[in-house]
């Protein structure tokens, strides 16, 4: 944890959040006045559920550019890559903090703190924490044979986050070649759980339309819809999406 | 029928397509017949009736527009209605949101029909060659054009990884429902393009004469555009634009009718048939996990020939 | 007499007036006339290929009523360009004249036309005096009642164009009516009528001699008689002859 972030927390936060993923954390862990902007992204209903909390805020475009004005004291990254973002927030003295992409729950925990950190108090992240650790106590012992699935067939690896999220439903996620099932998988050997992510399905495009394919929609004893905004970033957002997927009727 | 020993050949053709790769089949039919048989008709079954459905089309279409324009080279790629099909299936379902494949098969008929229109104005009916094929050049590249544009800004931010699949075609993991959408009306304008064969033979003679014979060459073009489009729109709104079929199986169909431009037709439609069961058979075998859009096999086998007949062209006008 | 040929009120906007024409079957007819005269829309209104107004009857049917399997034994049209774009042999041009195939016939008219040893070639690549008698016996192949042609001699080298004039009269002693649209007048002699068609309407109708010799004519063609043939006509006074 670099020792500015701790000296940016000691000063009335204000946030700047440049990315989706981050943004979730920002969104659920601070409070309003510490949020200066959030990218649109948040902001679209079909990206993230947290939509409404996102209008109320500034929306930007990504890039550090946005939010210069706005004179945040602390800009969240993810992924600072080709952007070369935090080179510049250094010559503009702007404190940012990159956070790494979650490929683990306890990957999503230690964001959490990090993120509760900055904002200047670690307790903020216990809430969640708790939530996650509730899970995967109460974690069904048996999990069904299960394949998770989005536009074109996209699904899970089997040790990844995704999977280890589908785990906590009572689920496993099957082994694919090429992480993506096909037309003739889902035929031949269907698995005993279908979990088809609604992720825009209301829009045209190809990967919704393999989804509607009569195969898809016969596939697998039980057909479980999803909630897809959430498994874009993999974060605590899952938490609520897990529990309800418990709750679907088997 | 004259050319029956074609139709022997589309069937060998289908029967390979539909059974090839072969092990995977007879392995699961060891295992569970019934899922075995499910494989061959809900998978395999729509994406060889496609196959064999739009390459006949695109023969029939070629022929009969290579006929109607007195033009070795007119074609539906060229002459921008396949284009213009795309375009219209993307605009109705990207961005209008139809969903029902029935309306996006008469989107894209209406945008076939739309870009041979501006073809036609553009050119003439019976205008000289290079200039109908620079009309229907430029109309298919407007079309393409705007095509990939709608997909770029359409809604759905996957849209623009779809363009492969609109631009040069697709017979993956279709439906039989779409195969239903995209062959019945097809089928049905082929059989009533194949009435007009004699018309369209008379035609070579020149449109006088074929007035003069009791073919009205007006009603001829109108009654030939519209079929065409509505057969190559309802193929392009489930498959994509597949270019080149729709030239070369008219010049080798030619080659068996003795230059008839008409009785071309059915030939035409049976070699059709095979060149695109062949092409997407091979596609099937490119490096695993890469997939090899139809259309570029098709484009990369039919340019040289393209050149050919170009160049051919060209030294019978100097001759 | 009965006419072959009746038709009544032909017109065509902008190019030909309410014409109206009779022929009598075994009549060899020339149709001259200045360029843009009409000659082409007579024929093609005639043909049926345009038309504006007005009725044709060839004995007594109607071609426009009877099906493509019977309008070419009623008339055929030769119009006057030799283009050709598809690649199909001089036989099989000729047996597109057929509604229903016929190889003798197809041979015969080979042999009459003498293009034995161009049948099997391609039309297209044939020289224009070539295709000039395959697309000609393309329309003599059905043996219409009416023969309507558009300048079927030019591009004939001599022995061509005398021959074609011979067998026109052959054909039309077998009672078919032909109707010949020429612009090279010298030849009108041969033939049993002239008319003379002038801006859009039927200006004489006359035996070919008095055709020559007629005062419509000279004033048509602004030409006039002289001593070596034709000369071009300097009085601007309608009657005046040599």
């Amino acid at each position: 944890m670099p020792a500015s972030a701790f000296l940016a927390a000691s000063a009335a936060a204000r946030v700047a959040s440049l990315n989706l993923c981050t943004d979730e954390y920002l969104l659920l862990l601070a409070q309003p006045g510490e949020v200066v902007s959030v990218s649109y992204l948040s902001q679209d209903p079909l990206e993230s559920p947290l939509w409404r909390k996102a209008r109320s805020h500034k929306g930007n475009r990504g890039s550090i550019e946005d939010v210069i004005g706005l004179k945040p004291t602390l800009v969240l990254t993810m992924g600072g890559g080709g952007r070369s973002t935090s080179l510049l927030a250094r010559r503009l003295n702007l404190q940012t903090l990159d956070l790494a992409y979650a490929t683990s729950l306890k990957d999503v925990e230690k964001n959490l703190r990090t993120v509760a950190a900055a904002l200047g108090n670690v307790r903020r992240a216990e809430a969640w924490v708790a939530q996650i650790d509730a899970l995967r106590r109460s974690s069904p012992h048996r999990a069904s044979d299960a394949i998770w699935v989005s536009g074109s067939g996209e699904s899970l690896a089997p040790g990844s986050i995704g999977a280890e999220w589908l785990r906590l439903a009572g689920m496993r996620q099957r082994s694919l070649p090429g992480g993506r099932v096909t037309l003739e998988t889902l035929l031949t050997n269907p698995p005993s759980i279908l979990v088809r992510s609604d992720y825009r399905s209301g829009q045209m495009s190809g990967g919704t339309r393999w989804l509607k394919h009569p195969i898809v929609r016969r596939a697998g004893a039980i057909q479980l819809v999803t909630d897809g905004r959430p498994w874009t970033c993999m974060g605590p957002l899952m938490v609520p999406e897990i529990e309800r997927l418990r709750r679907m009727p088997r | 029928m004259k050319h029956w020993w074609l139709g022997l050949i589309v069937a060998a053709a289908a029967v390979l397509h539909l059974l090839v790769p072969w092990t995977p089949l007879a392995e699961l039919n060891r295992t569970a017949p019934d899922s075995a048989w499910l494989l061959l008709t809900e998978i395999r079954l729509p994406r060889t009736l496609l196959a064999l459905g739009y390459g006949a089309v695109l023969g029939m279409a070629g022929a009969s527009l290579q006929a109607l324009f007195a033009n070795p080279l007119a074609s539906p790629d060229i002459t921008g209605s396949s284009s213009g099909a795309a375009l219209g299936a993307v605009f109705a379902s990207y961005w209008l949101g139809l969903t029902s494949p029935l309306l996006l098969a008469a989107a894209g008929a209406s945008g076939a029909l739309l870009a041979l229109a501006i073809v036609v104005i553009l050119a003439g009916r019976r205008s000289d060659p290079s200039v109908l094929l620079l009309a229907g050049l430029a109309v298919a590249l407007a079309s393409g054009a705007a095509t990939s544009l709608l997909l770029a800004l359409a809604p759905s931010p996957f849209a623009f990884y779809d363009s492969f699949d609109w631009l040069m075609g697709s017979f993956v993991d279709r439906s039989l429902p779409q195969v239903a959408v995209a062959l019945i009306p097809a089928a049905a304008c082929c059989i009533l393009l194949g009435t007009r064969r004699r018309a369209l033979d008379l035609l070579a003679l020149g449109e006088d004469v074929a007035g003069s014979l009791g073919y009205d060459p007006r009603r001829l073009a109108i009654d030939v555009i519209v079929l065409c489009s509505i057969a190559v729109g309802a193929c392009v709104s489930v498959c994509g634009a597949i270019g080149f079929v729709g030239l070369i199986a008219p010049y080798a169909a030619r080659r068996l009718t003795r230059g008839h431009p008409g009785q071309a037709m059915i030939p035409a439609a049976m070699i059709g048939s095979i060149l695109l069961l062949v092409a997407d058979l091979a596609v099937r075998f490119g490096p695993a996990g890469r997939t090899i859009p139809v259309g570029v096999l098709t484009t990369v086998a039919g340019a040289p020939l393209f050149i050919w007949i170009v160049v051919t062209m060209r030294r019978r006008v100097t001759a | 007499m009965t006419s072959l040929l009746e038709a009544r009120g032909l017109s065509l906007h902008g190019r030909l007036l309410p014409t109206d024409l009779d022929l009598a079957p075994g009549q060899l007819v020339a149709l001259v006339g200045p360029n843009g005269g009409g000659k082409t829309s007579l024929l093609r209104a005639l043909a049926g290929v345009e038309r504006t107004s007005g009725h044709v009857r060839v004995d007594g049917e109607d071609p426009e009523a009877s099906g493509p399997g019977r309008r070419p034994y009623l008339t055929t049209f030769l119009p006057a360009s030799r283009d050709l774009v598809w690649p199909i042999s001089a036989s099989d041009v000729i047996a597109l004249g057929l509604p229903m195939p016929d190889p003798r016939r197809v041979s015969n008219l080979i042999d009459i036309l003498e293009l034995g040893p161009l049948a099997e070639r391609r039309a297209d690549q044939l020289s224009t005096g070539e295709r000039a008698r395959v697309l000609l016996a393309r329309a003599l192949a059905p043996k219409p009642k009416l023969l309507l042609l558009d300048e079927p001699l030019s591009n004939l080298d001599p022995y061509w164009m005398l021959r074609l004039l011979e067998i026109l009269r052959q054909t039309t002693q077998q009672g078919t009516a032909a109707l010949v649209a020429l612009h090279d007048i010298d030849r009108v002699p041969v033939f049993d009528r002239a008319i003379l068609m002038d801006g859009g309407s039927l200006a004489a109708d006359l035996p070919p001699v008095e055709m020559l010799d007629s005062a419509a004519l000279a004033y048509a063609f602004r030409i006039e008689r002289s001593a070596s043939g034709w000369a071009v006509r300097r009085s601007a006074d309608p009657q005046s002859s040599p």
